[in-house]
């Protein structure tokens, strides 16, 4: 069943009289439970694909269907909500409020739902920072874990609210491969487990070895499509 | 959303140096206008009580003529009486007037000291000894003796005038003066008290004598130059003037006197009011002023936190949480400032409140006609404590706003590049 279906997506910035295309015309169907990557040179528009596809641009021309909704009609608070509820983001810089602790961090994408109890809150978010390898360390903040362990957390926020869809953007760039690997093994049992979609923006061959599903885009189009058992 | 305001108090512990700077321009604002404020507020205060208490009570009964000509102390245009009732049945009727608490008369007239080199000028004030010290509390401004007692030839002088006429208490002094009938005369006084009050005229020019005394030796037997009528309160005037306007008007004694509030006998009184109303704009820029350094803090932190608003809003965060939860964090820095500056502020005006500012060398030019204390006492209220800290909270809440907007309306891809 389809979760992400894109027809003739196009995306075009304006840059003062230039205008740049970044996407063109890209025709995707992305399945439920599907742990995909996509890959291709600098440039290439991935990081634009993955912020259509994740409500935080819109297209120039062409449609995103999300979960049977169409996107195009929505404004800033709905695609706002739809993010909040079922899309989850894991980024390169791992993004965490240092203010927070990893617990708190995590919370916080949880909080944004605002669907559950106080105690529900704790299990899920003990649940998930277990679930990645982080029980014992969810009073720590950013600056007291490795760059691993950060990673870990943006993966328990991204995945504590159970999305729909979890968009990962260069999630190993700042690891080392060991590390790399512990947190993609991670996303994999997420994915097994929790049936979530992942869809991964990457030049890492790490990343790609572990993806069923290889896009790669060149000059804002689909120059290969390509699924692996 | 009580997550976000713990995030709003967390993130100010980011840069402790510079949050700590922020709320301290707050509160140093703030404790500014709390002292200014009690400041002017005492002032104004202290000089409209003394306005009434020593020029025009909280209304004022005098002819039409005495108003024209009081500057120069006429003894012939007198208060003597509705139609020929005679003064005591005039005071009495004041004294039913709903609202009067007390009628004071005064018989001021100008009156003279030789000390052997040189003629020392003064002003003679014959007033009841008990309702002057009601009315006006002048017995706390001695400093030595006692008031005058009626049916005495005793007289009461500030400590300057006294060493005008290089004369002490216990000692006699003769002083010469014009009677209503314009015919001069000296008489001897014991001097029989000796007061310093900060206030000139007081100090300076006026000798307090027994009523009945002056009454007799102006030859002004049942007349005064004035009534002073107290109300219980200084708020209740605008309710009683027309009550005795209408009482001198059933008397037909309307075309003869003058019923005046104590705003009507001082053109300084009135520019007080209007100082009072420029004195809250000033507070409020006061205020601003802090919050340019607020603002400034609020701008470095949106600056610095853009791709942690991008992430945020990526996580489904609203543009009106950020801009909340910016606001929170202002508002924080606002109720901290404000509450410090407010209890500083408090504290600095409790101390002066009660010792006094001494402008005595600053106000010594003044003329004696102002009648006003060179010991200045702020008023330290609570209202003016909480009006001062609402101020500071409202105001810098409200200059947040611009850092807010600027942090909602990041669209979370561009922050995120940041």
């Amino acid at each position: 069943m389809a979760l992400l279906e894109m027809r003739g997506l196009t995306k075009i910035y304006d840059q003062g009289k230039i205008e740049v295309p970044a996407l063109r015309g890209i025709d995707l169907t992305v399945e439920k439970g599907e742990f995909t990557t996509i890959f291709g040179p600098s440039g290439s528009g991935k990081t634009t694909l993955l912020n259509l596809i994740g409500c935080l641009d819109r297209p120039t021309a062409g449609t995103i269907i999300f979960d049977g909704q169409e996107l195009g009609g929505l404004d800033k608070k709905d695609l706002a909500i739809i993010r909040r509820h079922h899309v989850g983001f894991v980024f390169q810089s791992y993004n965490l409020i240092p203010v927070l602790t990893a617990y708190e961090n995590v919370e916080f994408a949880i909080r944004l739902v605002n669907k559950y109890e106080k105690k529900e809150i704790r299990d899920r978010v003990m649940r998930i920072l277990a679930a990645v390898g982080l029980a014992g360390l969810e009073n720590r903040k950013p600056n007291e874990l490795s760059g691993g362990q950060k990673q870990r957390v943006a993966i328990a926020r991204a995945l504590v609210k159970e999305p729909k869809l979890v968009l990962a953007d260069e999630p190993s760039a700042n690891l080392d491969s060991k590390t790399s690997e512990e947190v993609l093994q991670v996303m994999a049992k997420m994915n097994r487990e929790l049936g979530t979609t992942f869809i991964f923006s990457t030049h890492d061959p790490l990343v790609m070895e572990y993806a069923r599903r290889l896009i790669e885009i060149r000059d804002g189009q689909v120059a290969k499509d390509q699924r692996r058992e | 959303m009580g997550f976000l305001t713990r995030l709003a108090f967390k993130n100010l512990f980011r840069h402790k140096l510079r949050t700590f700077v922020s709320i301290i321009a707050i509160a140093f604002s703030v404790m500014i206008v709390v002292f200014a404020r009690g400041y002017v507020v005492g002032l104004i205060d202290n000089l409209t009580l003394e306005h009434i208490q020593y020029d025009s009570g909280h209304i004022k009964l005098i002819t039409h003529e005495y108003r024209d000509e009081q500057r120069l102390l006429p003894l012939n245009y007198p208060v003597d009486g509705l139609n020929g009732g005679g003064l005591a049945e005039m005071i009495a009727a004041l004294e039913k007037v709903e609202g009067v608490a007390m009628v004071v008369p005064r018989l001021k007239f100008g009156a003279m000291v030789s000390t052997g080199d040189e003629l020392v000028t003064m002003g003679g004030w014959g007033v009841d000894p008990e309702l002057e010290t009601a009315f006006t509390g002048i017995e706390d401004y001695l400093v030595e003796g006692r008031m005058p007692q009626p049916g005495r030839l005793e007289v009461l002088m500030g400590t300057a005038l006294l060493a005008k006429i290089n004369r002490r208490v216990g000692e006699k002094v003769t002083i010469v003066f014009n009677t209503a009938f314009n015919s001069l005369r000296g008489v001897t006084f014991n001097i029989v008290g000796r007061t310093k009050s900060g206030i000139k005229l007081l100090d300076e020019v006026v000798f307090y004598l027994p009523l009945d005394q002056a009454q007799r030796l102006l030859e002004m037997d049942g007349q005064v130059t004035e009534l002073l009528l107290a109300t219980p309160d200084r708020k209740l005037v605008s309710q009683v003037l027309p009550r005795v306007q209408a009482l001198l008007a059933e008397y037909g004694a309307d075309g003869r006197y003058l019923a005046l509030g104590y705003k009507e006998t001082s053109d300084l009184i009135f520019f007080m009011d209007i100082a009072k109303v420029i004195y809250n704009q000033i507070y409020i820029f006061l205020v601003l002023l802090a919050c340019i350094v607020v603002i400034n803090t609020m701008l470095m932190i949106v600056k610095e936190r853009t791709r942690e608003i991008g992430m945020m809003s990526a996580l489904g965060l609203e543009s009106k949480d950020i801009m909340r939860l910016f606001l929170t964090e202002g508002a924080i820095m606002g109720v901290t400032g404000s509450l410090i500056g407010a209890v500083c502020g408090s504290l600095l005006n409790g101390y002066f409140a009660k010792n006094g500012i001494d402008f005595s060398a600053a106000t010594s030019g003044f003329s004696a006609e102002i009648v006003f204390n060179s010991m200045v006492y702020p008023l330290s209220s609570p209202g003016n404590t909480v009006f001062a800290f609402f101020l500071g909270v409202v105001i810098v809440t409200i200059a947040c706003v611009i850092p807010a907007r600027r942090a909602a309306r990041f669209e979370p891809t561009e922050a995120m590049r940041a």
